[in-house]
């Protein structure tokens, strides 16, 4: 998942480089959500969901 | 005493060139800090978290919004995809902050400390400065009238400098292209080695 989303980073930089500004946008939009479900799935506990009981005292 | 008058062409001249300086040297800070970053992969073996890697995407994504400015000319759609990369730098680093902020087994700030700070506290350091940024130069500079009536290409070497600086961010993003996948191959990333260099993570 990481290895696509750097891809699609590298892609959309590629593609704003030869002047494709909508496909340019359409790839770092993929990119942006790609991170966000990593970064949800990253931070998801089997145990705990999204909550972070070691902070409560 | 003369009055500066706000829709002068040399006022606009002006407003328009501080934009793109503007511009130019968040992108030069950005690169700064994603080389700091690679440096301290590469000469001291801290390798990147997921969430450090996503931390990196994040800024990088700012970069994206910054270079489109000196590609394809200036848009509020540019200056939204960057400031919403900072918004997403802003949340992971938060997040990964809170996360290791009680250390506990198998939760800790990875890598060293940097004036007594761990990556994940600068991160958010960075993404906060970078919003204030943001609305700083909106409030500051932020009719677009002179960015409309004067082109970055009317700043022959600030566009000159925004290329280069833009080529450099590129080339940061393909080598961490190749890292991620020496490091994580298609599956997911350790911190432990390189998992196309023989690293496999122990059975949970």
């Amino acid at each position: 998942m990481m290895l696509l989303i750097f891809a699609v980073l590298v892609l959309a930089f590629a593609l704003s480089w030869w002047r494709r500004d909508l496909p340019a946008r359409l790839a770092i939009a993929a990119c942006l959500l790609l991170s966000i479900g990593l970064f949800l799935w990253e931070i998801y506990s089997p145990e705990y969901g999204f909550a972070m009981p070691w902070l409560q005292g | 005493m003369s009055i500066v008058r706000i829709d002068a062409p040399e006022t606009q001249r002006l407003l328009a060139w501080g934009n793109y300086a503007y511009l130019l040297a968040m992108m030069a800070v950005i690169a700064a800090i994603l080389t700091a970053a690679m440096v301290m992969q590469y000469a001291f073996g801290e390798l990147p978290c997921p969430l450090c890697l996503l931390q990196r995407v994040a800024m990088f994504g700012v970069c994206f919004g910054i270079f489109m400015q000196f590609r394809g000319g200036f848009s509020y759609g540019n200056t939204g995809i960057a400031m919403l990369f900072a918004l997403l730098l802003l949340v992971v680093a938060e997040r990964q902050t809170l996360l290791d902020i009680y250390p506990r087994p198998g939760h800790a700030y990875i890598g060293s400390a940097v004036f007594g700070l761990h990556m994940p506290v600068w991160s958010i350091v960075i993404g906060f400065v970078l919003l204030i940024a943001f609305t700083m130069k909106l409030a500051i500079l932020g009719g677009d009238r002179h960015l409309e009536a004067v082109p970055v290409r009317s700043f022959p070497r600030l566009a000159m400098a925004g290329t280069i600086v833009g080529l450099y961010v590129i080339a940061l993003a393909v080598i961490n292209l190749a890292s991620v996948a020496v490091q994580c191959g298609v599956g997911e990333c350790h911190t432990m080695g390189y998992a196309l260099l023989g690293y496999t993570a122990p059975a949970s």
